[in-house]
């Protein structure tokens, strides 16, 4: 846990907390401060845990699991939502393969989604290289029965039915891997919001680009053409005040996972993807880096990042990033909270 | 009954714990007396991949597995292979 000062300059770390565990993600539930963690061991499996101390004590949820009859088993707990403000009980989690919990005690029990576990086009997608994780899961704040999924190795999915069912919601992107390359599933998001102020707005970081849908995901426009070096890579951060800007950290490419001509660069657009542009103030003149998909993290005053190389950064008010915290192991997960102390 | 040891990653999930004494007739029975049973097996109940049971120093393999009754053994050991290099 790094903890850092109003101006996030000066930081410290504590911990290991969950020692031992892979945290694919963790956060803290703005609404009750408990935080939750997709913790998994390649012995134990995957779980999910909770603490209600700021991490000093954890409690697991009830076994995680799919249905007998699904054939299927949990490979891995990827990423943990909080439900809306007037559920203070209800919490979603995304797993691997490719597959959607509720709780509505608080974490302490999980149902599948059957709408997503059974769905007519599940035999069409295929597990890539990073399994098939359900890792995005954004709610409508003004719907509240739109959600929206997104599935490595499937894409992008929408429910106005409160989960009930899915409808993929990938027309216009272009996945170049497939044999059809814009089949109604299959494609590949690595990370997926929605505009907070602007909830038709969403943006996708992509296998295959940078993509923005204004019409809650009906149609997609690829946005990386101007002033990205790369359209791979996979954290994605905005600006709850800004529904134009969207904040992306490339790699080189598919094949080749770090930053294009070994410049560690994050790249910000202010016009809705029109241009982008670098900011590099304080990050290192030569590194080849690499940024998880749940990497990185924003509030309303800033960004975060931490690389694969356990470096955390953090942007002060005058842009410049400061590595807040070095030599730490990869940095799978990056979430912000406001604690008083 | 039976002594169970763990290992110390589970026992900081068993308040930590690495001892355990429990009562029961078949080694799984044994595996399903402990709290972090849920870390031990799958949905499916299988014991999960890279987790070894050693009965008196031997694999649970080779006395017929977790259905296999316990009889007069006296300590079981759950040791994670966590190989490779």
């Amino acid at each position: 846990m790094l903890s850092g000062d109003d101006d996030r300059r000066r930081w410290r770390a504590e911990g290991p907390l969950l020692d031992g565990w892979g945290v694919y993600h963790a956060m803290a539930d703005a609404r009750d401060g408990t935080v939750y963690a997709a913790a998994n061991h390649v012995v134990y499996g995957p779980t999910v845990q909770r603490s209600k101390d700021r991490g000093k004590t954890w409690t697991r949820s009830r076994k995680v699991g799919l249905p007998q009859e699904s054939g299927r088993t949990l490979n891995a707990t990827w990423h943990i939502e909080p439900g809306r403000p007037e559920e203070p009980e209800t919490l979603y989690l995304g797993g691997d393969p490719g597959v959607l919990f509720v709780s509505r005690d608080g974490g302490e029990s999980w149902e599948v989604n059957r709408g997503l576990l059974e769905h007519p086009t599940r035999e069409r997608w295929f597990p890539g290289a990073g399994g098939m994780s359900l890792h995005s899961i954004q709610l409508d704040p003004h719907d509240h029965r739109r959600m929206y999924v997104a599935i490595t190795s499937a894409g992008v999915f929408r429910s106005d039915d409160g989960g009930a069912s899915w409808i993929p919601r990938n027309h216009d992107v272009v996945t170049e891997f497939l044999a059809d390359p814009c089949a109604e599933v299959g494609h590949c998001p690595h990370k997926l919001l929605l505009h907070p102020a602007k909830p038709a707005r969403l943006w996708q970081q992509n296998h295959f680009g940078v993509y923005r849908s204004d019409d809650h995901g009906d149609s997609w426009v690829r946005v990386d053409g101007n002033g990205l070096p790369s359209g791979f890579g996979f954290p994605l951060m905005l600006d709850p005040a800004d529904p134009d800007t969207a904040v992306v950290i490339p790699e080189k490419s598919p094949e080749y996972h770090y930053s294009p001509g070994g410049t560690l660069a994050v790249y910000r657009t202010r016009d809705g993807g029109e241009t982008w542009k670098p900011m590099v103030d304080g990050l290192p003149d030569q590194a080849w880096a690499a940024v998880l998909r749940e990497g990185s993290a924003f509030d309303d005053e800033s960004l975060y990042f931490g690389t694969q190389s356990g470096s955390f950064f953090a942007l002060t008010d005058d842009d410049r990033w400061v590595e807040a915290v070095r030599h730490l192991p990869p940095i799978l997960s990056v979430e912000v909270t406001s604690w008083s102390t | 009954m039976v002594h169970i040891v763990i290992p110390s990653m589970l026992a900081a999930q068993a308040e930590g714990r690495r001892r355990f004494d429990i009562e029961a007739e078949t080694v799984g029975g044994a595996l399903h007396g402990l709290p972090v049973v849920d870390l031990l097996f799958n949905e499916r109940g299988e014991l999960n991949r890279h987790l070894n049971v050693y009965v008196d120093g031997t694999d649970s393999r080779e006395r017929g597995g977790l259905e296999a009754p316990l009889e007069d053994a006296r300590e079981i050991r759950i040791v994670a292979m966590v190989s490779g290099g």
